[in-house]
This record gives structure tokens, sequence and C-alpha cells, in this order.
């Protein structure tokens, strides 16, 4: 099917790329402000790591600084346990906050030259090319201006601008933003993809059903510092446990059990948190003293909750 | 439930990007695309062809205005009219080969007004008091009025002369002016300004619009973050000497096209007995533009690096198009020392050496020194926008300053 050196049978084979993005220290001001500020942690290979964070909580900058597009003012990124070169960074697929491309060029010719400028061959890249766009739904609009097409089929074009030839690392500044959900599901198959094949992934985004959905590994910044980081399940061992508790009466007299925070109280449902442990045997006790109890359940905590706890 | 076969992603690709490819001449790659995106632009494509057909239109109208006769046919009414109108003829035809004078007789002013009126005859000749009068129905035609003039003088002159016992050649005498110059050279200083005005508006047109162009082309990246890619994939270095040959080679290719078909232009009129001498002067003028773009392109690519939007452009391209306004009004404006410093002045030079060379007054070294010049300031201009066009290419906070951008730090 080709005529270039050793095949591969699919993105899960062939030679791993196993390497791990580490930031150490990482810090960047601008003027007076401190948009990152000592940051570090690790993109491990063939890890699918969140960034999360709110708007000017620095992850871009971050990002930038990863690629090199921003120099740090402190700190330093490694891969591989060295510090990263420009020649590494041209092998890893980068995918800007902001979006753009050559208007008035066809979209596989564009992309075929940004594929050459990364160091593929002319008929690699196109093949490459072809694949992804056939994957993305997009094989018919090849030969069109990239200005024909819809915004959310712009984006498409450029996570094929990432994505294409075998990046070693994928960094991906919110790149779930403005596609549709069958674009989402596309692209999480190709992330996962990646993955599998040893290239460690850090990608931002504000959606964060879909980072607790996808990531093994999750960094939450804020204000410049990394405020939590780990395995979604880490965050949640550390986060207070939650109950719900629903009465046939009134629960307002649960704010009155000590060693138990009543969250929020409407009528005969209450979410509490257990700040004593031991206490939820005195609550349940006074409960079923004073009425029936239809339900008592512990509340696996969201990730939106536990960003709001970090973040606060 | 069916199931979904994908192709897989790079099954094409043996391993990750493969660095040995391509790594050493990514600027060629950026040159090629700059070349393409330009040769398959519609605006680019029409304005060519458009500046074409007005070249060879100039010289197709030379060769037409060159071929054409003119034919008068006088109306008079008696044997003296039709000997001035004979004079008039001769006369006419030694100012300007490709003018006849004729006549034709009619016996009074109603037959002669009808002659003129229907178009036969462009004018009525005859007698009044003491002199003649031409009548016509519009203002006479100067070529006419010459012609005939001069017949009635002459005709005057010898019947005077007779009467006062001399000649004409005796009256003439000492009257004639010879103009020569301290040079040496017989005049065509009207095909030098031509020439001149010819390089300084080629000049003008190239390099401001494959100027604004290239940073059109740089903002574009700019403004659209597609910089970010660039300079993960490749150093802007290499994205810069890309732009600049690319466009380089364009601008030229365009320039000496014209140029080429101006002179072909040239050789149908008359004054294709200098086309040797203004052949070397275009081939010096296309070296000097060759030159003198590279460092014009240079600036642009900076002009577009500092903007950080298409909007930005006219304020940081300002400092270039004053530089090639002021050799456009510069070409024509200057004369004697100022035209012969302006000669070695780097950009300037592209116009005005030339310019002498056709003139006859620069010795063989000048151009070669003005050349080196250029050259050298060409080199200077690329070493320090390079370092200007890295610095504020990924500078996405508004426009930079050209001061801002070179006292920046790396």
């Amino acid at each position: 099917m080709s005529t270039i050196g050793d095949q591969t049978t699919g993105p899960g084979a062939g030679p791993r790329a196993t390497a791990d993005i580490e930031l150490r220290h990482l810090s960047r001001t601008f003027g007076d402000i401190r948009a990152v500020d000592d940051v570090s942690f690790t993109v491990s290979a063939g890890t699918l790591t969140g960034f999360v964070g709110g708007n000017g909580a620095g992850k871009t900058t971050t990002m930038r600084m990863v690629m090199g597009v921003l120099s740090p003012t402190g700190g330093e990124v490694l891969w591989d346990g060295r510090p990263i070169t420009q020649l590494d960074r041209r092998t890893f697929g980068y995918m800007p906050e902001e979006r753009g491309l050559y208007p008035k060029q066809a979209v596989l010719d564009q992309l075929v030259y940004l594929g050459r400028l990364r160091g593929l061959g002319a008929t690699a890249a196109r093949a490459s090319v072809t694949s992804h766009l056939e994957r993305l739904g997009l094989a018919d609009r090849a030969k069109d201006h990239v200005e024909k097409l819809s915004l959310g089929n712009q984006q498409r074009v450029q996570i094929v601008a990432a994505l294409m030839g075998r990046p070693r690392a994928l960094v991906l500044d919110e790149p779930f933003s403005g596609l549709d959900p069958a674009a989402v599901d596309s692209m999480a198959d190709l992330l996962r993809e990646h993955t599998s094949r040893g290239v460690p992934v850090l990608f931002s985004s504000h959606q964060l059903d879909l980072v607790e959905r996808l990531c093994e590994r999750l960094v939450v910044l804020a204000r410049g510092h990394v405020v939590a980081s780990g395995t979604p399940e880490d965050l949640r061992s550390h986060s207070v446990a939650r109950h719900r508790l629903v009465l046939s009466g009134d629960a307002g007299w649960v704010r009155d059990v000590a060693g138990i925070h009543a969250v929020d109280v409407d009528g005969p449902t209450a979410l509490l948190e257990v700040v004593e442990h031991g206490a939820e045997r005195r609550l349940l006790e006074e409960a079923l003293r004073r009425g029936e109890v239809h339900e008592f359940s512990p509340q696996r905590p969201s990730l939106a909750q536990i960003y709001r706890e970090v973040t606060a | 439930m069916t199931t979904v076969t994908r192709p897989p992603v790079d099954d094409t690709v043996s391993d990750a990007l493969s660095l040995d490819e391509g790594v050493g001449r990514p600027w060629a790659i950026v040159a090629l695309r700059e070349i393409v995106v330009r040769l398959t632009n519609r605006a680019f494509i029409v304005s060519t062809l458009i500046t074409l057909v007005f070249i060879a239109g100039f010289g197709a109208f030379s060769v037409w205005q060159g071929s054409r006769t003119t034919t008068y046919t006088v109306a008079v009414a008696g044997a003296e009219g039709r000997q001035l109108v004979e004079r008039a003829a001769t006369s006419a035809h030694r100012a300007d080969d490709k003018v006849t004078v004729e006549a034709t007789v009619v016996s009074g002013a109603p037959a002669a007004r009808a002659l003129v009126d229907g178009g036969t005859a462009d004018a009525w000749l005859h007698q009044t008091g003491s002199g003649w009068t031409l009548t016509s129905a519009d203002d006479a035609d100067l070529a006419l009025r010459t012609a005939v003039e001069t017949a009635l003088r002459d005709t005057a002159l010898e019947r005077n002369a007779a009467a006062a016992g001399t000649t004409v050649q005796a009256l003439e005498l000492g009257t004639t002016l010879t103009t020569t110059r301290f040079d040496g050279q017989i005049g065509n200083s009207g095909l030098v300004k031509g020439a001149t005005f010819a390089f300084a508006l080629l000049f003008f047109m190239a390099a401001m619009m494959f100027g604004q162009q290239i940073a059109a082309s740089v903002v574009e990246e700019k403004q659209s973050r597609l910089v970010e890619i660039l300079a993960t994939a490749i150093p802007l270095r290499q994205l810069l000497a890309g732009k600049i040959l690319g466009n380089s080679v364009i601008a030229l290719g365009q320039v000496v096209l014209f140029a080429a078909v101006g002179l072909v232009a040239v050789s149908f009129t008359d004054a294709s007995t200098l086309l040797p001498t203004l052949s070397t002067a275009v081939v010096w003028f296309v070296l000097f533009f060759a030159v003198g773009f590279f460092a014009l392109a240079c600036l642009y690519a900076v002009a577009g690096a500092l903007a950080s939007r298409t909007e930005d452009l006219q304020s940081t391209t300002a400092p270039m198009t004053m530089i090639i306004m002021a050799v456009y009004v510069a070409s024509f404006g200057l004369s004697g020392r100022a035209l012969e410093v302006a000669s070695f002045v780097p950009i300037a030079s592209v116009v005005s050496m030339p310019g002498r060379l056709l003139a006859g007054d620069a010795a063989w070294w000048e151009p070669v020194l003005a050349l080196l010049i250029m050259a050298a300031f060409s080199a200077v201009t690329v070493v320090v926008g390079e370092r200007i066009y890295r610095r504020s290419l990924l500078q996405n906070r508004g426009r930079v300053s050209w001061k801002q951008a070179l006292t920046a730090r790396d």
C-alpha cells in the first residue's frame, strides 16, 4: 500500500514513543503579572492528561511555554529526562488556543504543507492527511478552501494539522471547543489511539464532564498555580464525602446534629457532609426516631464539584 | 449493530515524523508555497496580464503612430493658390514625411464651403486684400497651417528679394541656429527621461505590490496564530528566508517579463536604434532591483511581524512606503551632483544608477560599486530584520512599534 519503509498495521502497533513531558518550576511573568507561577507536573507517556482551570488561570501560557512559542522566565521543560529542544518539539503535534489556517488555500494542500514542514515526505504527508480527513468525515472537502468550511469543520482541519504524521507528543489547547458530539467522539478515539501508542497527551478544556470521561490524569490550575493534580480518583479521595438524605418529614433538624454539616436542606431532602467520623450513625438514629428514611446515599463528587473546591 | 471498520491512522508512516527528510531545507518548502500561492492568485494573474497588455499596447500605438500618413486637401481658386499649395506640400513633407498636402480647384466661395463642409477638403485658401486666408470648418491643424505659412513666407521672400535685387539665401544668411551638447552626445534626453521614468514606475509598482503582499502574508500567519504551529515545526529564520526568497523570485520574474516586453515594444519604435544602450541599462536595473528588493522584502516581512492585525499594516509599513515614494520622486527630481550621490545610496540606486548609465555619464566601476554598497546594505538589513521578525512574530498582544522591536531582548 505504501512505498515508505517499515509498515505498521495500525496506530497501536509500531515502535512506542515512551517519553514523558516534565514541567519543572515553570514560571512566566508579563510585566508585574505572574501568569504562571512555579508550575510542576508530568505528562506521562501513554497518558491522557486533562488540564483544567478558569479563564486566565495560565493554561495557555503554560502550553505555549511547553511548545517553545513563549520562553519561560523561570523553570524548565524536560523531554525524555533532558531539556527539551526545538528539534524535539518539531515531532510534537500542537494545537494553539486560537485557531487559524490559510483561508484561501485548499484543505489538503495546506495540511500537506504543514506536514512537510514537520519533516514528512510529500507522499507520507498526503497519505496521513487523507486518512485523517476520512476519519473526521472531511474527505469530500479536501479540495475546498478553508474559508468555505463551517467553523466546526475548520476545527476538524486544525485537529488533522496537530495529529497527522505520528507525533511523539500532543499538546492541545481546547481541542474540543466548537466540536459537535460526533466530532468529539472521533477526536476522543483518535486521542486514545495515540496514547495507546505511548504518546503523552496534554489537553486543556473547560468541559469538565468530558475531561472526567477521557482523562487518566488531571491537573487543575488556578491563578498560575497547580492547585490539584492526580487521577480523578485521587482527587475524589481528598474531597469530603457527601450524603443525600430523604425523609418523610421536614429535614430542617439535621442542621443541629453534631459532626454533620448541612450543605443544603430543601423540605424533606438534605445534602450533608460528614465532618466527624461516626456522626452518620447518630444522624440515622435520630432520623428513624422521627419517622421514615426514604434514602440515605453517599454522593460521588462530580469533577465540577472537586474543581470548585480546589479552586475556591 | 454493524461493525465499522475505520482506516487506521497513519499506517503509511513507519515511525514518528522522520527527521531526516527535508529538515535541512524547510525554507525551500516555504518558498515553493509562496510561489505557488502567488501564481495561482487570480488578482495577481489579472494585474500582470493587464500591465503586459498596457506595455504591448504602447508599442503597438507607437508603430501605428509612426506608420500613419496624413493628407490635407486644400481648395483653391486660381493658379497662384495652387502654386502655394504645391510649395506647402514640399515644406510639409520635409518636416514630416508622413504628411502630404494636395490642392483641389474650386470655382468660388460657395463651392469651397460645400467641399469643406462635406469633408472632401480640409480648408479653403483664398486671397484677401494683400494677403491670404485659410478658412476651415474648425481651427486648421498646426501642421497644415505651418506648411502654408512657410510656403507663403518663402514665396513672399523670393518676390521681395527679387524686387530688392538680392536673393533669399543672402537675406537668410546668419539666421541658422545649431544646437550641440558639451558631452558630444546626440540629444536623446527624451529617451533617458522616458526610460528612467519607466524604471521608477516598474520599481514603484513591484516594490509596493510585492512588499505589501509579503507583509500581508506574514500578518495573516500571525493573526491566525498559524505562526505558532509553524514556529514549532521549523525555525522562524527558515520561514523568513522562504518568504523572502519565494516573493523575490516572483517579483523579479515579473519585472524581467515587463522589461523584456517593454524592450520588444521599443524595438518597433523610432527609438530602436538606441536598443543596445537601453538593454544594458535594463540589465543593470534588473540586477539592482534583485539585490534591492531583498532588503525591501525583509523590511516588509518585519513590518508584517510588527502588526498584530491586517489593519495595523498601514502604520507598520509606513516607513517603507516613504522610502519607496522618495525613490520614485527623486528619480525625476534629482540632477547633477544630487543624482550622482543618489545613484550610490541603497534603494535609490535601483532607479538612479541605470538612469545615469543610460545618459552615458557613469564610469564602468560606478554601477559595480553601487551594487556592492546595496548588497552590503541588504545583508545588514536581512540580519537585523531577521532578529526583529523573530522577536515580534510571537508577540500577540497588540502592535509592536519599530522602536520596541529594535530594543527588545530575545
